[in-house]
């Protein structure tokens, strides 16, 4: 009998241990710039959330698109509006995988490859995109940065702005993790 | 013995499942909702002549352009006005600034077109809620209020409403409340509870009018959209009357409109019977029927800039 609840508890480690990969943020930091010759633009937001499972990779990304914050107040409209429709499809949202995870329990940065689907303006497209994580002391921290083409996503620019908005937009996020309760 | 072993499975059974739940259901859990603010009721601060709920938001400054031809029809239009081209009514040029994301401000000059011209309009108007997306606040309120004065010469005439004995004949003052609901993406509606007040006003006219005024928007495209508005004026029968017999019949304002949305700049093109372009006037002053081809074009040109 001892050795059997000694083997129970064993498990119960193990998954305790198991619930330690979750990780989460809250705050996630997200930004977008597009540069033309007429103006810059740039937003950001840092009330995106995320989840990462650092045992078998998965990663996870949402943002309600109305949080990003602009310069210019009208342009913010004009994006919720016009382009990101924001109140049809109010967040975007980001599914992924690494592609062969590196054992980020040990403290390190990891130069990765993230494969997902992103899900924005109501459009699905699949990225395979590179990712930093670094890991400190087994809280990990992601950083990326990549390109959205807005026709990828079907978010059409009136041909009398097309000067004023760049059809590749660079889109940043940051992510610091803690362990999920 | 066998209560310790089920005890222990069953911790084991809910941290598997614990551990087994998606990312994207583990934050889900997350989520705080939040009450998000319906965004864009109308285009512009104006749904044609009058207010929409909108303001500006703050360190905007807005440049606006108002212009009202003369008579598209009827005895002073067609042909020989090219269609009341020829003719303004009423222009009014102005700057208005968001002091707060619900406070602006404005200041604006506005020939005039009524019983007084040269106006000088000093304007506030403050968003005192903001329609959210999940009904927890089901309506736009926002508060709006103008103070007028004018320039023109005094009339000789004491009985005029131009006739000027004290620097307070020449002021007037409107007060309104905007309570709007954006029903979907394209159609919002409004209704303009409005109190106008005239320090001096001629014989048998009212120098409070109180008018309920209701406003809509439904839009064709992202960028295109139908306008309407219409004023009710609660005048008394008598002094209607009085005027009806004077050949100064009073009607009640309508105008149509399309809005144009460029980014940046809004366009407005509109029909209406009333002259005037400030409450103050086309409220108790619309002397032009639709019915005799008493109605112009105008435009609203707005040019918002981040300051």
């Amino acid at each position: 009998m001892k050795q059997m609840i000694v083997l129970l508890a064993g498990l119960l480690l193990a998954h305790a241990g198991f619930a330690q990969d979750v990780f989460m943020c809250r705050n996630t930091g997200l930004s977008f710039f597009s540069a033309t010759p007429v103006e810059d633009i740039d937003a950001t937001s840092d009330k995106g959330t995320s989840a990462i499972n650092l045992k078998t990779g998965e990663l996870y990304f949402k943002v309600a698109v109305n949080t990003f914050k602009f310069k210019k107040q009208l342009m913010e409209e004009h994006f919720n509006e016009n382009y990101l429709e924001s109140d049809k499809y109010p967040y975007a949202v980001f599914k992924g995988k690494l592609v062969s995870p590196p054992d980020l329990h040990k403290d390190g940065t990891y130069e990765v490859a993230v494969d997902g689907v992103l899900s924005m303006h109501g459009v699905d497209k699949n990225y395979r995109e590179k990712a930093t994580i670094t890991v400190k002391d087994g809280k990990p921290t992601a950083n990326a940065k990549f390109n959205v083409k807005l026709a990828d996503h079907h978010i059409k620019i009136p041909t009398l702005v097309i000067k004023n908005i760049a059809e590749v937009v660079e889109v940043t996020v940051k992510a610091t993790y803690t362990a999920a309760s | 013995m066998k209560h310790i072993y089920l005890l222990l499975l069953g911790c084991c059974l809910v941290l598997n499942t614990f551990a087994q739940e998606s990312l994207e259901a583990l934050m889900e859990k997350e989520e705080v909702k939040t009450h998000e603010p319906v965004i864009a009721t109308y285009k512009s601060t104006r749904i044609i002549q009058g207010h929409s709920p909108e303001t500006l938001k703050k360190r905007e400054l807005d440049f606006r352009v108002a212009h009202h031809f003369g008579d598209l029809g009827g005895e002073f239009g067609g042909p020989k006005t090219f269609f009341g081209m020829d003719n303004s009514a009423d222009i009014r040029i102005a700057f208005e600034y968001g002091i707060t994301d619900r406070l602006m401000v404005g200041i604006g000059r506005t020939k005039g077109s009524g019983n007084l011209t040269q106006l000088y309009e000093g304007l506030a108007k403050y968003r005192l809620l903001q329609q959210t997306t999940d009904d927890h606040i089901p309506l736009t309120v926002s508060l709006f209020g103008n103070a007028v004065v004018s320039g023109m010469t005094s009339s000789e005439t004491e009985s005029d409403a131009s006739y000027f004995g004290r620097f307070s004949d020449r002021m007037s003052y409107t007060g309104q409340v905007i309570i709007a609901r954006k029903f979907s993406r394209s159609l919002s509606l409004t209704l303009l509870p409005t109190l106008v007040h005239r320090n001096r006003v001629g014989y048998m006219d009212q120098n409070d009018i109180f008018a309920l005024g209701a406003g809509g928007r439904l839009k064709f495209t992202k960028r295109l959209g139908l306008l309407v508005e219409y004023y009710y004026p609660f005048r008394s029968q008598e002094s209607k009357d009085y005027f009806k017999a004077q050949g100064r019949e009073l009607y009640n304002p309508l105008a149509v409109g399309l809005e144009l949305e460029t980014g940046g700049h809004v366009f407005h093109i509109t029909f209406g019977n009333s002259t005037a372009i400030l409450e103050n006037q086309f409220i108790p002053e619309t002397r032009s029927s639709w019915l005799q081809g008493q109605f112009r074009w105008g435009f609203n040109i707005s040019r918002r800039f981040s300051l």
